[in-house]
């Protein structure tokens, strides 16, 4: 992996620089169902093509966002912090 | 031997006035500083460099730009040292490869005549049944085929290291092309990384000795062009290498990396430089690619005989290091690039005689000049087959019009068919390649948005094109990479270029050249791979068995499989797929161009084997008192002192002491500090009044314990953290995952490195710290899982009345610059009670008496805190909690595995990591087991299936030597009631 990741505090960095916190997903809330909290767990959808992601600054300003990145070229379209950016295209997650 | 130096000229390297010499298999061989092992060995007489993989064909020098597999040697034992890259100077001793008893008479050569029970595709084909034939034949084959052998017992001397390094804009290959669009970026405004393979800049100029049209816009430099343009001018190709060198060197926007390969471009314009012993991680705005073409071997019948060479090879040889190719020799060439490189050899002393050309064409200039010197013009011939020994003898011409044949003496042949471009970087940036059939060759034809392309490498072979098409990549690239932008004006110099593109296409002769030979000459061999001994009978065969797509033909006749990586090969094989398949070069594509581009030491890949550690602000003191240091996870930490026992007897019966600085530290502030950690801990944190303490476990959604540690609050919207040793990036990552986005005030700040910790215990652990602190340490005063700010020997501190090991102690947290004097006020202070310090080994046995477990040691990635006996450190009652849902479930299933205490009947201590037994089968695990001194028994932590886990139930555990037998015990071994804690 040598692509760049823009951090939306610090800028354009080596990939090398963040480490990887898997595809966003929705946190089901108490009460609801075993299955959906099951799926939470253990469920992802390891898309293949746009996928939705979270990224921590780890060796720069420490802090999380997000990433829409294209799993098969690694070309990273946009980076946010939560909540801002294009809606999530993965809203059936939840 | 023969003497083949030529006479001085100004563009060789060499300098006559320092000699030097080296071994070669007992011989000695001298040349001079500047030569390369291979010219100096050339230059005495040598012509056999090596045996070829399969068939011991004696080879010699071919390509001399470290490309071809030739001339790989052993050179003061790094084996497959390529001779002609590798520096004289310094050499001491050489020896072949892969031959026996010598490189130049080897008895394995008769294994030519066997080639037929070595078909292609033989790995697949013979010696599969029976079975274990393969497994007879396989050492014998390793030991007959192959390259240098290494010595395992052999240290390599060489320090290896990785470099970062950035440039708004890099340029790959220092040639004409290279340079101008280095100089071009840089007088942009651009920072600009130059890499060139070359020892110096140059590439293909600096053995050039005929003149090049200099585009007068670009630099007046050299004589006015004779027919060329007003404001042209010309150049001897070697003196426009010395100036434009001079140039990148004066300017101050260059930094240049020579003798420096690009391994590979990959994504985001990461190059990586492979030189000498450092690799460099180039991270570019803007890539030029100028990285040249390169020849390569057309294929006839004995094409691999020693003194047959590459036109660019036969010119370096003479005109670098001053080296004869031969003393008769024929020169082959189908490109007006032939005929220079026939003429520049005439003009420095080379005897040749006789030049074919395939092509019709009337190249006025080079027939005068030919006549003038009394040497043979062939215009319409071919070289068909090669005849000789360990030398090349004699030549067979063919004139393709009437077939005519005629055979030439001859020593050497020197063969300038048209260069394929190197596009290996192009095409792993992903540029479309189309081959041009003007041109000869595949050419990038599309792009990527960074790259920019320049030079030999898009098929033009002029130097007039290649500044030009230096000069406009190098100011698109500064531009485009928003470092700056030129004077010049880019259209102008686009119309130009424009104008000696077309006049150099119509130039040249539109006959495409087929570097194959249809005819067959008996079973004289014809070479495409010379790597992996490969003929073209083998590839027909090959392609008639089914295997025509370029992928399988390579897997499975091992074609370009070898160390050159097809750089010999591509082209002749690409072209016999083309012609006997039907389809045109570009359907038939090619493999794909893997990094790196030239082989890389293992080492220089692997980087400098340095494992940075991490010292507290008191090692210098433990490293003094004898400590015994061990590595635990990033940091150096003593095991003991001496021995463990001793210092578990001082913490027990009077006072010990241990550097707890390793502990991660997070201090945790904002008005919703105690909401987030309510959130990632299972236990309460924001009922916890201020000044008080608590444990407090960290799972996973899913319910894993990550990590556990104490919790202090400082204030209302305060708390100090502590996590295990190692565990403070995953919880500093985790705290912030679970703000972000929530909108909670909450700030956490990692100050692991900020404080020093020590951990002062046992039942003098007060009277000892009393003496150098105000803070009221008395029973009532101070309680247990309380905590207070004062000084400590003078200096501000924290202390936290917590108890790991189990006894009444102090954990104090103070400004690290402090450690030292820290550690020795308290030692001093407890030189009367007898203090000790203690390791890592006492402090594990001191926990595990009172059942403390360590996550990650006594926990593994299923170990959820219900099982783990922390359900007291679980809150249920709390709405919500990192996984919360997770441990619900598994409270509603029940518990299918426990961790418990265990203390041993009989049978001694297991190791850590054995197998708990139930009817002689593995059922659970010891997790951590020592012998301990309270009780004078091996005990320790285990995980067991429920039905197992009830108190005093016997369970078998796996010893050295046999089995033995331990009950279940839940409470602590030491001082169950923990009366002693709070004492």
């Amino acid at each position: 992996m040598s692509f760049l990741l823009s951090c939306p505090n610090c800028g354009s960095r080596s990939v090398n620089d963040f480490r990887y916190g898997g595809e966003v997903t929705a946190r089901p809330s108490p009460g609801d169902s075993e299955e959906k909290w099951s799926a939470y767990f253990y469920v992802r959808k390891n898309a293949a093509g746009l996928q939705r992601e979270w990224w921590y600054h780890k060796y720069g300003c420490r802090r999380w966002f997000q990433a829409e990145r294209n799993t098969l070229n690694n070309r990273v379209s946009g980076t946010f912090w939560p909540g801002e950016g294009p809606a999530e295209s993965s809203e059936g997650d939840a | 031997m023969a003497n083949r130096r030529l006479p001085p000229h100004p563009s060789q390297i060499i300098d006559r006035s320092k000699p030097i010499s080296f071994d070669y298999e007992g011989k000695r061989v001298s040349g001079y500083e500047g030569d390369t092992v291979a010219s100096a060995m050339y230059a005495s007489g040598i012509d056999v460099f090596g045996r070829s993989f399969k068939y011991h064909r004696p080879r010699g020098l071919l390509c001399v730009s470290g490309r071809c597999p030739n001339c790989m040697m052993n050179v003061d034992g790094t084996p497959n040292v390529r001779a002609c890259a590798c520096a004289a100077a310094g050499a001491e001793r050489v020896t072949g490869q892969n031959a026996w008893p010598s490189v130049e008479n080897d008895a394995l050569s008769a294994l030519q005549h066997f080639d037929r029970l070595m078909p292609v595709g033989f790995y697949y084909k013979t010696l599969v049944r029976p079975k274990a034939a393969w497994h007879l034949a396989e050492p014998v084959i390793r030991r007959v085929a192959g390259l240098g052998r290494v010595d395992p017992s052999r240290v390599p001397e060489t320090e290896y290291e990785h470099v970062n390094a950035y440039a708004d804009v890099a340029v790959v290959g220092g040639g004409p092309a290279g340079m101008s669009a280095a100089l071009a970026a840089a007088g942009a405004g651009a920072r600009v990384a130059l890499i060139d393979e070359g020892p110096s800049l140059g590439g293909h100029l600096r053995y050039e000795t005929l003149p090049h049209t200099v585009p007068g816009a670009l630099m007046r430099f050299g004589e006015r062009a004779r027919g060329g343009g007003e404001d042209d001018y010309a150049a001897l190709g070697y003196q426009m290498a010395k100036y434009l060198g001079d140039l990148v060197e004066g300017s101050g926007g260059i930094r240049g990396y020579t003798g420096a390969s690009a391994m590979a471009l990959y994504q985001d314009n990461m190059i990586t430089v492979h030189q000498g012993s450092r690799i460099v991680k180039l991270r570019a705005d803007k890539v030029v690619v100028a990285t040249g073409a390169q020849e390569s071997p057309p294929v006839f019948p004995n094409n691999d005989l020693p003194g047959i060479m590459l036109s660019s090879g036969a010119l370096r040889l003479t005109n670098l290091y001053g080296v004869s190719p031969g003393s008769r020799g024929v020169i082959f060439t189908n490109c007006d690039d032939g005929l220079r490189a026939a003429a520049q050899l005439l003009n420095a002393g080379v005897s040749a005689h006789i030049v074919v050309d395939s092509r019709m064409r009337h190249t006025r200039p080079f027939a005068e000049d030919f006549r003038e010197r009394n040497v043979t013009l062939l215009q319409g011939w071919k070289v068909v087959k090669a005849e000789g020994g360990k030398r090349l003898k004699s030549v067979l011409l063919e004139s393709t019009r009437e077939g005519a044949q005629r055979s030439v003496d001859c020593d050497f042949l020197c063969l300038a068919p048209n260069p394929e471009p190197v596009t290996a970087l192009l095409s792993q940036a992903d540029a479309k390649l189309t081959y041009d059939e003007v041109l000869g060759a595949m050419t990038p034809t599309r792009l990527p948005d960074s790259v920019y392309a320049a030079g030999d490498v898009t098929g033009f072979q002029d130097v007039e094109v290649h500044l030009l098409q230096g000069r406009i990549a190098g100011l698109k690239a500064a531009e485009a990479s928003g470092a700056g932008s030129g004077e010049d004006a880019l259209e102008d110099l686009a119309s130009q270029l424009a104008l000696v593109e077309s006049v150099h296409r119509g130039e040249l002769s539109s006959s495409p050249f087929r570097s194959t030979v249809g005819k067959r000459f008996g079973r004289t061999k014809r070479f495409v791979c010379l790597c992996e001994d490969v003929t073209e009978k083998d590839v027909r065969q090959a392609i008639d068995e089914g295997f025509g797509d370029v992928q399988s033909l390579k897997r499975y006749s091992t074609v370009s499989m070898g160390p050159c990586q097809g750089k010999m090969c591509h082209k002749s094989y690409t072209n016999l797929i083309s012609e006997a398949t039907g389809q045109g070069l570009e359907s038939v594509g090619g493999t794909t161009p893997r990094p790196p581009f030239h082989p890389t030491p293992l080492g220089a890949i692997a980087g400098p084997g340095h494992m940075p550690f991490r010292m507290t602000p008191i090692h210098h003191a433990h490293v003094r008192a004898g400590g015994k240091m061990a590595e635990v996870g990033q940091w150096k930490r003593p095991h003991s002192y001496g021995d463990p026992i001793d210092e578990i007897k001082a913490v027990r019966n009077g006072v010990g002491i241990i550097d707890v600085s390793t502990l991660g530290k997070l201090d945790v502030v904002g008005k919703d500090a105690p909401t987030l950690l309510d959130r990632v801990y299972t236990h309460y944190f924001s009922n916890l009044r201020v000044g008080r303490i608590r444990y407090g476990v960290i799972c996973s959604d899913s319910g894993i314990i990550m990590d556990d540690g104490t919790v202090t609050r400082l204030a209302e919207d305060h708390y100090y953290v502590t996590t295990g040793t190692g565990n403070i990036d995953l919880v500093e990552e985790w705290f912030r995952w679970w703000v972000v986005g929530t909108g909670m005030c909450a700030h956490v700040a990692n100050v692991t490195p900020g404080f020093g910790a020590v951990n002062v215990a046992g039942p003098k652990a007060r009277e000892t710290l009393q003496k150098i602190t105000d803070v009221d340490l008395s029973r009532d005063k101070f309680r247990y899982m309380g905590s207070a700010r004062g000084e400590v020997a003078g200096v501000p501190a924290l202390f936290l009345r917590v108890g790991f090991v189990g006894e009444a102690g102090w954990e104090l947290h103070f400004p690290a610059e402090y450690g030292e004097h820290v550690w020795e006020s308290i030692m001093e202070a407890g030189e009367e009670f007898g203090i000790s310090p203690f390791g890592v080994e006492a402090q594990r046995v001191l926990r595990l008496e009172k059942k403390h477990l360590i996550p990650g040691q006594d926990t593994d990635v299923m170990s959820n805190p219900l099982e783990s006996d922390l359900e007291w450190a679980v809150k249920f009652e709390k709405e919500d909690f990192i996984g919360r849902e997770a441990l619900r479930q598994v409270s509603e299933r029940g518990y299918r595995n426990r961790m418990v205490g265990f203390v041993m009947e009989n049978g001694g201590v297991p190791e850590d990591g054995t197998p708990v037994l139930e009817h002689g089968w593995p059922v659970g695990k010891v997790t951590s087991s020592r012998f301990s001194p309270s009780i004078g028994k091996g005990f320790g932590l285990a995980w067991v299936p429920e039905r197992l886990a009830a108190e005093g139930q016997l369970i078998e555990i796996r010893v050295p030597g046999g089995v033995g037998w331990a009950r279940v015990r839940h409470e602590p071994v030491y001082d169950p009631k923990g009366v002693h804690l709070r004492e």
